[in-house]
């Protein structure tokens, strides 16, 4: 009982350092989970968040992971519940707001600021994506391939990463 | 202020959920709201895209919770982040059972290693996409700029870079309105 209080209040206080995508919170999640808790070992939980990349659905279903590893079903619910509930009702309560604040000048003006530092964030995700996912010429021509199928606007998303995916598994193997 | 009904928000943002592998999530919402469908202006998109970011949480159920409520209210934010939530933590949750019993080789580490490396360029297009729709004004690409190299080759903390860009711009963005505030063309989606 009391652990599983301690994961949900430990996922619920992880989940309002996720700014600006999940990658940040990744060394304090792994700190708490494996060397303060013991819920898993270190290699369980590198395993476990790239599972959570193969998987669809928000990287941060890692909390679900080793909720699951540590407490089963019960785990995994509370350390899930913690992570997306209560910042999701934020989100509502600021986006339900803003949509009645925007008519007023203060407001018009901090949706026109945001749309350079959100555009500015996205690139730099792409950057850091590209720093880990690109480090061979395969890997490279794989994210080429898939960029000019996708400008095509033929071919949906998913279907050009899954071949690209594929096709790299098989020049990797 | 409901764009679309409940049970093709569902569909759509259970679709997204299921399809989005690899990283960069934000990505395949782009996709299918903006170019695919057009329920969403780009203009609109950038903005729930930079409020998800700059509220704590998982950034993709922010996205998805202030799309869903820019689309259908309140029932469209819970549903929202249920549909992209819910599908991807049973598959998980199948996969962890697997993982933990033993039944994984490598070859699932070099998959990834695919899809990680497609997802790249599937970013790239997404990201040149929504700087040609969103950025005209110099202090825009000057803000959108230095938050990039902040955060990305500088490896600055994400929390402090938004804060202070956040100022800047909110500062460049006070002194000098824009003619037409916040207008975008009807038919510009990128």
């Amino acid at each position: 009982m009391v652990e599983l209080a301690l994961l949900t209040w430990t996922f619920l206080w992880l989940s309002l350092l996720c700014v600006g995508g999940g990658l940040g919170v990744i060394p304090e999640m792994e700190r708490q989970a494996v060397t303060v808790h013991g819920w898993l070992t270190a290699r369980e939980f590198v395993d476990g968040y790239t599972l959570t990349q193969l998987t669809p659905g928000p990287n941060m279903l890692i909390a679900v992971f080793v909720g699951y590893r540590a407490h089963g079903g019960l785990g995994a619910l509370l350390a899930g519940l913690a992570m997306f509930l209560p910042t999701s009702i934020l989100a509502i309560v600021i986006s339900h707001h803003w949509q009645q604040w925007r008519t007023r000048r203060w407001a018009a003006t901090a949706e026109r600021a945001l749309i350079p530092v959100g555009v500015g964030l996205m690139a730099g995700g792409v950057y850091t994506l590209a720093r880990t996912a690109i480090h061979d010429g395969v890997t490279l021509a794989l994210a080429g391939v898939t960029a000019l199928a996708v400008a095509t606007d033929r071919v949906p998303p998913v279907l050009a990463v899954l071949a690209a995916g594929a096709l790299g598994w098989l020049l990797m193997s | 202020m409901k764009r679309v009904s409940l049970l093709r928000l569902i569909a759509v943002f259970t679709w997204t959920g299921l399809s989005s592998l690899g990283g960069g999530r934000s990505a395949y919402f782009h996709d299918a709201l903006v170019r695919r469908r057009g329920w969403i202006r780009n203009e609109e998109f950038v903005q729930d895209f930079a409020l998800s970011q700059v509220l704590p949480g998982p950034n993709f159920s922010n996205l998805a919770v202030a799309l869903g409520y820019r689309l259908s209210g309140l029932a469209g934010g819970v549903w929202g982040l249920l549909a992209i939530v819910l599908p991807g933590a049973l598959i998980l949750l199948g996969v962890a059972t697997l993982y933990l019993h033993g039944a994984f080789g490598p070859a699932a580490t070099l998959l990834m290693r695919g899809f990680s490396a497609a997802v790249v360029g599937l970013v790239l297009v997404t990201t040149l996409r929504i700087v040609r729709g969103s950025l005209r004004a110099g202090r825009g690409i000057l803000v959108a700029a230095l938050t990039f190299l902040a955060v990305g080759p500088l490896r600055l903390p994400t929390v402090g870079v938004v804060l202070v860009m956040a100022a800047v711009s909110l500062a460049l963005h006070w002194i000098a309105p824009a003619p037409t505030p916040g207008k975008a063309r009807p038919g510009e989606i990128c």
